[in-house]
């Protein structure tokens, strides 16, 4: 075995031991969701513990595992077995089985709306931002479409697109997860705070939180319906991504790099596209044929016992993911560009998601 | 305009990530509907 093929082999062991690392969390917070609040019935703590989500165990978990696998120095070797991205595609395909086509289809109108004039705007305010205070249009590009479209995945797709560096790519999807996380929990504050009616909700957090799997944890938090239509509008947005990823190509090609390679076909735009988006589609589809024929709800249930397990093992993911140090290399410039973006994006998000979806029913 | 190595295989992993999760969500509900996975074993 040459040292090449000794090196793959021990890369692949770790990855193995960090998908184990997340299934063991993951197994311990399904426990610690279904058993605290039987465990603090009748004490002071009963309350609290019945309120607690499993998203909040997952995360917590999550970063708790991450501070001691950093302490024993093993986090990195394991990271690459933290796929977020497979668990909680695969977590929303199985989430399409839960939703009835009618409501994807009513809230098809309102979510293509928002999440046309979101991306615009809020990519637009970005990329104005990040060239007023100097930054390269690499980094400009990457951080406009991870706050405007979908975090990490729009971020891996851009940086294809504008041929980023593999630094500034690490570097935009640690700001992500950074501002993801306490977006989570801030964000269902907000709804409670502002009493907005579950559908807007849905909406205002699938238009806001970056990456996809926070948009999940923020709507399970709010509730099912909110989980359902933050899912919708989410998705949506995700499906524009090949579109922003042909677009930029095309600009980068034409005007940044002057190269007058501007590959704008229709293979580009289905290799960009999200193909999750179809498993979601089609799971929505299945589940509302097997149920108008008759079908077993329960058999739906487990469809959705299932779906919270691949969301918990995201939701832990996203902790052990989470890392400041690439943040202190780029400097505090992009920081408060991809900050203020939130901002704007948090503002006029609220805006369009409680005019387009204020009526609302599914 | 050359890509990057690291941006491409990011590139590669999520276009793979993107279709396995996709299959699998879908044998997934498939089994579960059909009732090769009973209720009982998913906890």
């Amino acid at each position: 075995m040459t040292e090449v093929q000794a090196r793959q082999r021990s890369q692949v062991w770790w990855a193995v031991g960090g998908v184990a690392v997340v299934v063991l969390l993951g197994a311990l917070t399904r426990y610690l969701e279904q058993n605290v609040p039987v465990f603090t019935k009748g004490t002071w703590l009963g309350g609290i513990a019945k309120s607690v989500e499993y998203p909040v165990y997952a995360i917590v978990l999550g970063l708790l595992g991450n501070a001691v696998l950093t302490g024993l120095g093993f986090r990195d070797r394991l990271a690459a077995g933290f796929r977020t991205e497979f668990f909680i595609k695969t977590g929303l395909v199985l989430l399409g089985a839960s939703i009835n086509f009618a409501v994807i289809v009513k809230a098809a109108g309102p979510a293509i709306a928002q999440a046309f004039l979101l991306i615009t705007l809020v990519f637009g305010f970005t990329w104005w931002l990040g060239g007023k205070v100097g930054l390269g249009p690499k980094l400009r590009a990457l951080l406009s479409s991870a706050v405007s479209i979908c975090g990490v995945s729009a971020a891996i797709a851009a940086a294809g697109a504008v041929q980023a560096r593999r630094e500034q790519l690490a570097y935009t999807a640690s700001l992500v997860i950074i501002f993801a996380l306490p977006s989570i929990f801030v964000l269902p504050l907000l709804v409670d705070a502002f009493g907005l009616p579950t559908a807007v909700a849905g909406a205002w957090i699938g238009g806001n939180i970056d990456t996809t799997a926070a948009v999940s944890a923020a709507g399970a938090l709010v509730g099912e319906e909110a989980l359902q239509i933050a899912t919708i509008v989410k998705t949506t947005q995700n499906a524009l991504l090949g579109v922003v990823a042909v677009a930029l190509t095309a600009y980068f090609a034409l005007k940044v790099e002057k190269t007058g390679e501007a590959k704008v076909s229709g293979r580009a735009l289905w290799e960009r596209f999200p193909k999750f988006v179809l498993g979601f589609l089609v799971a929505s589809v299945v589940a509302t044929v097997f149920l108008e024929s008759g079908g077993d709800k329960t058999v739906i249930a487990t469809v959705n016992d299932l779906r919270t397990l691949f969301l918990i093992l995201a939701f832990v993911s996203i902790g052990l993911e989470f890392r400041v140090a690439p943040l202190r290399e780029a400097g505090w410039k992009p920081i408060g560009v991809f900050a203020s973006a939130t901002v704007f994006n948090l503002l006029v998000g609220l805006g369009l998601a409680s005019l387009l979806f204020a009526n609302f029913s599914g | 305009m050359e890509t990057d190595e690291g941006v491409r295989r990011e590139r590669r992993l999520a276009w793979n990530e993107d279709w396995a999760a996709t299959i699998v969500g879908l044998v997934l509900l498939a089994l579960v509907l059909t009732q090769f996975i009973p209720g009982w074993l998913v906890p």
